[in-house]
């Protein structure tokens, strides 16, 4: 018989997730980041596991504790394009929210150790059937502008995203998708029209929100830092730069897009009174991001202009490695996808999109690109960080097995093929395109990589037969393919629609048994795979640089900036 | 003379007229309103939208009025001196233009003051005797410099002084504020690259001058070589140069978007790449505007200076 639990830990996902720790089928920071998910205290998960847990602030803090050594004011350059701040349920870059991530703040909040704690919400619970979540907002948390926050200003916030007039990426999200219901209308696309359900979201008082959701979804808390889902005031018109109310201890002192963004410390309400910011101590007087495309970034941390540095290129490890600094590196689920449309030709002859496939040696591309970190991709956009990853039996290079295929495809005297490249996430983009080009040369293929302008590349992401997309980080593996590959949802770039696969996903995704959960993501893994829709050649690391001075950073897979404790000496 | 410089201008406002109305033509397509949505909005999320929601967001950014409508009102504005907002920046465009122009302003001083007297020196001194130690040492360099591109000069010197000698900084960003050193290397890429091309028809002018019959003459007149270059040589021999070297103001204006970029230093060049990227039609207008204002100005004052230099060139 198992272990009965402490009362926090009371969910009973909760308990199913420390049977499979106690079976050995479980990792401890999984069943950590589980017991977060669903309310418990980080803290005490670390401490029922045996494991130390990261400096955290006591009480419900979700930042590290103060340094008795820190000292006050200073300003944190940093290297980063600074881009424009329109609508946050709309960025579309890590770095805008970055640019306003200390100024608009979020109802949770995921740490460099992958632990969602909680931010705007002091606590959180979830019914046993994962169906229904009730957010304990914050109470005491003052707006720019000296009001108090509350639920209504979350609900607003969470019916904005489900608004598909909003455009906001939140749209896809399972706490959102949990929340929607099919109106029976078709869009002009010939989508059906989702809308959102009556009741779903519900104010019970002034600081306490719940939300009713048709499906079981345990990642709420998680999606809630997605970085579109800042918290915005109800008052907000766009563009967010003119005029921004926020939350944090920071706001837009100086912004200028492709030049700078100075945020600086509040003191006032704009109705005069003193602000207290209810996240205790924040050390920098000032963050002030400094516009430098990727490539320029470390050139400028090296110079000296900068303290840090948004990421750098795995070209450029050498050259920061020689320099006085400390280096972050992070694994994470970026990647690109080498994407076919399914209903494209040649592609949609599933024999070529194989034979393709299995002529790719994604381990040696990899090995080109990253000798040191990254993972190797399995052409199914699950990654081995993923907490819900299952291990598929390793891919084998076939190149006779290609040609049978073509040649069965009719193409025996070889294929013509183009594929997109936008270099969005850097050179390496192309890098690996060409290697893919000189792998396929054996089986027939004769590839031809069109290198494009990154800008220009986001206008036919999802238009181009064969196309080289990057993908962020997203913590996930269910969230990634019901973003990317469900039927007919918006960015499912390569048209894919097998009604097998939907049902193997739906399965994951409702499958609170955390062991379960990844045999069933498994199958969607394989059918992805043996479908052959992308080659997926690597999931990258990332790299950043902080000068000596700088304190108590640390690196994010996701490169979300939480500077709250940063100091400079 | 007036009446040259006035169809200059008749000529200017023209040219000003048709490109601004084909620019306004080829922005008005879906492609660039796709272009521009796409950079505000997010691939992914402009993909998420319906038809109808996408409308919606032309009509709300005013993008969905007929195109002679928009270009009457922007005819309209450009004359009362409002040169429109830009959608990148969210900020006038005539601000921006202003700003801009004054750092690559800054830039081209620099450069013209540097490259100017350093390529008519080289380029007299080898054209005065053809084949000469000198002309071969000047043609060389003059060669070798102008045949290594903006971005590889830039590459070479930033490894040298910047990063291994650490003399420079490497940029041009100037976050700390106005820094003359940051500016050393930019103005050092493009002196280096346009030196060669002025030195040399620098020098083919000079030693076509040094070959005339009246050179030789006054030569074999006895008079002192010196006076030979300076009095009678020089001023026809830099008639050639002079008309180049106006003409590169154009090429400063716009031409510079490589070494711009390269060193991040925020000049008109790099604004108006971001522009192109991004499809901000309003910043790519006025850019042209003014982009076809100084190539006629340097035409006017090339065909005036070319006047004073050689009195035997009248205009009617």
């Amino acid at each position: 018989m198992s272990q009965k639990l402490p009362p926090v830990f009371q969910h009973p996902v909760i308990q199913n997730a420390f049977d499979h720790l106690e079976a050995g089928r479980l990792d401890r920071r999984e069943f950590i980041r589980i017991a977060a998910l669903l309310g418990a205290s980080a803290a005490s998960a670390y401490a029922l596991v045996g494991l130390p847990s990261p400096a955290y602030a006591e009480g419900s803090l979700p930042f590290p504790p103060d340094d008795s050594k820190a000292k006050a004011g200073g300003v944190f350059k940093i290297a980063m394009q600074v881009q424009k701040l329109e609508d946050p349920a709309t960025f579309s870059w890590t770095q805008s929210s970055n640019q306003v991530r200390h100024t608009l703040e979020y109802v949770s909040m995921t740490g460099p150790d992958n632990v969602t704690r909680p931010m705007l919400a002091e606590s959180w619970s979830a019914s046993p059937d994962l169906k229904t979540w009730t957010f304990n907002i914050r109470k005491g948390v003052m707006w720019h502008n000296g009001e108090e926050l509350t639920a209504d200003h979350v609900a607003w916030n969470l019916k904005r995203w489900a608004d598909p007039a909003t455009a906001s990426s939140n749209i896809g999200l399972s706490i959102i998708t949990g929340m929607l219901h099919d109106t029976g209308k078709k869009d002009d696309k010939g989508a059906p029209i989702m809308g959102l359900s009556d009741g779903a979201i519900e104010v019970a008082d002034k600081y306490t929100l719940r939300l009713h959701m048709n499906k079981a979804v345990l990642s709420a808390p998680e999606d809630l830092y997605n970085y579109p889902t800042a918290i915005l005031h109800p008052s907000f018109k766009a563009p967010i730069s003119e005029k921004i109310i926020g939350t944090g201890p920071f706001t837009l002192a100086e912004f200028k897009v492709g030049d700078k963004c100075i945020l600086k410390r509040v003191s006032k309400t704009t109705d005069g009174q003193d602000f207290k910011y209810w996240g205790g101590k924040v050390y920098l007087d000032e963050i002030a991001y400094y516009n430098f495309d990727s490539d320029n970034q470390l050139p400028a941390f090296a110079s000296g202009d900068v303290d840090g540095v948004y990421d750098f290129n795995v070209e450029q490890v050498d050259l920061a490695k020689s320099l006085p600094g400390v280096i972050h590196k992070a694994r994470t689920a970026q990647c690109i996808c080498c994407r076919m449309q399914v209903d494209q030709k040649p592609f949609s002859d599933k024999r070529v999109r194989q034979a393709i496939a299995m002529t790719v040696d994604n381990s040696t591309i990899k090995g080109l690109i990253y000798t040191d970190g990254g993972d190797v991709g399995e052409d199914h956009h699950v990654a081995p960080v993923h907490p819900d990853y299952f291990a598929l039996p390793a891919m084998k290079r076939d190149v006779e097995g290609a040609k049978k295929l073509l040649k069965e495809a009719g193409f025996e005297k070889g294929l013509e093929v183009t594929i997109d490249v936008g270099n969005t996430d850097g050179p390496w983009h192309q890098t690996a395109c060409e290697a893919m080009r000189d792998q396929l040369k054996e089986a027939g293929v004769n590839l031809r990589v069109n290198v494009m302008p990154a800008a220009k590349y986001w206008e036919i992401w999802d238009k181009t037969a064969f196309g080289c997309t990057a993908w962020t980080h997203r913590p996930l593996g269910t969230m990634v393919m019901s973003l990317g590959y469900r039927t007919g949802v918006p960015w499912n770039e390569s048209h894919y629609a097998n009604p097998e696969f939907d049902k193997a996903l739906d399965a994951a995704e409702a499958t609170l048994d955390v062991e379960e959960r990844k045999k069933k993501l498994a199958a969607a893994e394989k059918i992805l795979q043996d479908d052959a829709v992308m080659v997926l050649p690597l999931f990258r690391p990332i790299y950043t640089i902080v000068a000596q001075k700088v304190n108590g950073y640390e690196g994010h897979p996701t490169q979300y900036h939480q500077f709250n404790k940063v100091w400079m000496a | 003379m007036l009446k040259l410089i006035g169809s200059r201008l008749l000529q200017m406002v023209f040219i000003m007229g048709v490109v601004s109305l084909i620019l306004f033509a080829i922005f008005d397509s879906d492609k660039f309103k796709k272009q521009i949505a796409v950079a505000e909005l997010g691939g992914f999320a402009v993909s998420a939208l319906s038809d109808k929601d996408y409308q919606a967001w032309l009509d709300k950014k005013g993008l969905n009025t007929p195109f002679y409508v928009r270009y009457a009102n922007w005819v309209g504005a450009v004359l009362h001196g409002d040169l429109g907002k830009s959608f990148e920046k969210n900020e006038p465009v005539s601000g921006l233009i202003a700003e801009r122009l004054e750092r690559t302003g800054v830039l081209a001083f620099w450069v013209f003051a540097l490259m100017i007297p350093l390529s008519l020196t080289f380029g007299v001194v080898a054209g005065m005797k053809e084949g000469s130690a000198q002309d071969r040492v000047t043609s060389f360099i003059s060669v070798f410099t102008t045949s290594l591109p903006e971005i590889a000069t830039a590459i070479f010197l930033t490894v040298i002084f910047a990063l291994t000698l650490k003399w420079l900084p490497a940029n041009a960003a100037m976050v700390n504020g106005w820094d003359w050193r940051a500016l050393v290397l930019p103005v050092l890429t493009l002196v280096l690259y346009d030196f060669g091309y002025v030195a040399r028809m620098t020098r083919a002018s000079m030693a076509e001058v040094m070959s005339s019959q009246y050179i030789r003459t006054a030569v074999l007149k006895g008079l002192p070589y010196r006076r030979v270059i300076l009095r009678h040589a020089l001023r026809n021999a830099l008639i050639a140069p002079f008309t180049i070297i106006v003409l590169q103001l154009n090429w400063l204006l716009s031409g510079v978007v490589v070494v711009e970029v390269f060193f991040q230093y925020a000049g008109f060049g790099k604004l108006l790449l971001d522009a192109a990227l991004f499809g901000d039609v309003y910043v790519i207008q006025a850019a042209t505007l003014v982009a076809v204002f100084v190539a006629v100005l340097s035409q006017i004052i090339s065909d005036v200076g070319y006047t004073f230099l050689n009195p035997r060139i009248r205009f009617a």
